[in-house]
C-alpha cells in the first residue's frame, strides 16, 4: 500500500512537469489587473476607484478597462508596446473582445487609448483621440497625471455605459462568469490520476483483466479520435486520462530510489486553452483581441 | 486471451494512431492556410478603409491648401493605386506609396495652423493613424501566420501531406522600406 502511494506521488509530480506555465510578457498584470501603476504617479484613491469601477463594469458585461503607466516604452513605438501589452493581459472578454487600455508612458511624454475589436464601433480612434485631447492631455502637460488618468478613464467610462446601453445596478445581479475553458492543472492531474486508478485496476483485477484492458484502449482511441476532430481541450484532457491509464496498466515502477516527499514544485500555475490568459491573472476576461485601435499623443 | 487477439488489437490501435495523425495533419495544414486567408483579408479591410478615408481629407484639406495641388494630387493617385491593386505585392506597394505622400501632406500641414486645429481634420488624421496602425499589426499578425503555414507545409511529415494536397507556399506581404519591423522574415528564402 505504501509502495503504491509513492507510485501515485510519482505520477502525479510527472504530471505537474509537463506543464509549466509561460509567462513571457513584458510587464505582467499586478494582482490588481486594472490598474498597473509602473511609474508611480497615481494615487492611491484614484487607484481604488478605477479598480472599483472597472470591477463593477465588468460584471455587468464583460467590459474592461485597464489602465497601466510605465516610465518608459523601453525602446519600442508606443503602438507596439500597447498592442503587445493588450493582447498579453488578455484585456476584455473572450467572446466580446470588448477591452480597452489607457497607457501613459512617462519618459517618452506619450499616451495611448487602445481600442479592443469589440468597441471599435463606440470608440472611433478620432474620439479617442478628442477624449484625449480633451480630458486628458491638458493635465498631462502639467505633470498632474493623476486627474488626467482619472478623467479620461471617467469619460471613455461614461462613454461606453451610454452607447452600450448598460445597466450598472445590474452588476450584482449578473451571473457569475460564463463558463470558460480553462483548464486547472489539478483538473488534469485528477483526471490522469482517475485513468491511472483504472489502469491499476485493470491490471491487478485477475477476471476481468484482458477485457477490460482491451475495451478500454479501443474504446478511448475512437474517442480520441473523434475529440480531435472536434474539440481540442477535451481531446487534451483525455489524451492525459489515457496516459494516466496505460501508466497504471503497463508501467511497473519498481525503482524507487529516491523520496519524492516534500518536492511539490512546478505547482505555480495552471494551464490555459487560451494563449493569452496563460498567466495567473485573477482577473483577465481572456479577451485580447486588439487589432490596433485607437489613437495616441504626445503631451 | 488469444495471441491472435493481441495482435489484432496492437494492429487497430496502431492504424488508428497512424489514422489520427494523418487526418490531423491534415486538418492542420488547412487550419493553419485558413488563418492566413483570414490574416490577408483583415488587411484588405483596413487597406480598404483607408482608401475610404481619404477623399474625406483631401475635401478638409483643400478648402485651407490653396497652393498644395502637386501634393494633394500625388496623394490622390496614390489612392487610386491603392483602390486598383490586385495582387498582394501591389497592395503592399501601393500602400508604401501612399504613406509617403500622406507624409508630405501631414508635414505641410504644419504650416497651415487653422487646418491644424480644425476639428473635423483632427478627427480625420486620428482615424487615419488609427488605420495605419491596424495595417501594420495585421500585416505582422498576416506574416507571423504565412512564416508558421509556410513552416507546417515544409516539414515533415506534412511536406508529403502538403505535396499531396497542393499547399502551395505562400508569400509574405512585405513593403520594403518597414520590412525590419517585421520579423521572421528572412529566414524563409533557404
Amino acid at each position: 500500500m505504501y509502495r503504491l502511494t509513492r507510485i501515485n506521488l510519482l505520477i502525479l509530480l510527472l504530471f505537474s512537469c509537463l506543464f509549466i506555465p509561460n509567462v513571457n510578457a513584458l510587464v505582467s498584470p499586478t494582482s490588481e489587473f486594472y490598474v498597473n501603476d509602473y511609474a508611480n504617479v497615481l494615487s492611491s484613491e484614484t487607484e481604488k476607484y478605477i479598480i472599483e469601477k472597472s470591477k463593477e463594469l465588468y460584471k455587468v458585461d464583460g467590459t474592461q478597462i485597464v489602465v497601466v503607466t510605465v516610465r518608459n516604452l523601453e525602446n519600442s513605438s508606443i503602438e507596439d508596446f500597447s498592442l503587445n501589452l493588450a493582447r498579453e493581459f488578455g484585456i476584455g472578454s473572450k467572446d466580446k473582445n470588448n477591452g480597452l487600455l489607457i497607457l501613459l508612458a512617462l519618459e517618452e511624454r506619450e499616451s495611448r487609448i487602445e481600442v479592443g475589436t469589440g468597441l471599435e464601433g463606440i470608440l472611433p480612434d478620432g474620439k479617442t483621440g478628442r477624449f484625449q485631447d480633451q480630458y486628458m492631455i491638458p493635465y498631462f502637460k502639467t505633470n498632474d497625471f493623476d486627474t488626467g488618468i482619472k478623467n479620461g478613464y471617467d469619460a471613455l467610462f461614461n462613454e461606453i455605459v451610454k452607447l452600450n446601453n448598460l445597466n450598472l445596478a445590474t452588476a450584482n445581479l449578473r451571473k457569475k462568469n460564463q463558463r470558460d475553458y480553462t483548464i486547472s492543472l489539478n483538473m488534469m492531474l485528477i483526471i490522469g490520476f482517475v485513468g491511472f486508478v483504472i489502469g491499476q485496476v485493470a491490471r491487478f483485477a485477475k477476471s476481468i483483466k484482458d477485457k477490460l484492458t482491451a475495451s478500454y484502449l479501443i474504446i478511448g482511441l475512437i474517442i480520441l479520435l473523434v475529440l480531435y476532430n472536434s474539440n481540442k481541450i477535451y481531446f487534451f484532457l483525455f489524451a492525459i486520462h489515457m496516459i494516466g491509464f496505460l501508466i497504471g496498466r503497463f508501467v511497473t515502477l519498481k525503482m524507487m530510489p529516491y523520496s519524492v516527499s516534500g518536492s511539490g514544485g512546478g505547482y505555480s500555475g495552471g494551464y490555459s486553452s487560451s494563449s493569452h490568459s496563460s498567466h495567473s491573472s485573477h482577473s483577465s476576461g481572456g479577451g485580447g483581441g486588439f487589432s490596433g485601435g485607437g489613437s495616441s499623443r504626445k503631451f | 486471451m488469444k495471441k491472435g487477439t493481441i495482435i489484432g488489437i496492437v494492429i487497430a490501435a496502431v492504424v488508428l494512431i497512424l489514422g489520427i495523425t494523418l487526418v490531423g495533419g491534415y486538418n492542420d495544414l488547412v487550419e493553419k492556410s485558413e488563418n492566413v486567408e483570414n490574416k490577408y483579408s483583415d488587411i484588405s479591410v483596413q487597406l480598404e478603409r483607408r482608401a475610404d478615408l481619404i477623399p474625406n481629407l483631401i475635401s478638409t484639406v483643400k478648402g485651407y491648401m490653396k497652393h498644395e495641388e502637386k501634393v494633394i494630387e500625388s496623394v490622390t493617385s496614390a489612392r487610386e493605386n491603392l483602390v486598383n491593386a490586385k495582387s498582394l505585392t501591389d497592395k503592399a506597394k501601393a500602400n508604401e506609396e501612399l504613406t509617403v505622400s500622406l507624409n508630405n501632406l501631414i508635414a505641410l500641414v504644419e504650416n497651415y495652423p487653422d487646418l491644424k486645429s480644425n476639428t473635423n481634420f483632427i478627427n480625420l488624421s486620428d482615424e487615419l493613424a488609427g488605420t495605419e496602425n491596424r495595417i501594420a499589426a495585421s500585416r505582422k499578425d498576416y506574416n507571423n501566420t504565412v512564416s508558421e503555414y509556410n513552416k507546417a507545409i515544409k516539414s515533415f511529415p506534412k511536406n508529403i501531406l502538403a505535396g499531396m494536397f497542393n499547399f502551395e507556399k505562400k508569400e509574405y506581404f512585405e513593403a520594403k522600406e518597414s520590412a525590419s519591423e517585421v520579423p521572421n522574415v528572412s529566414f524563409d528564402e533557404d
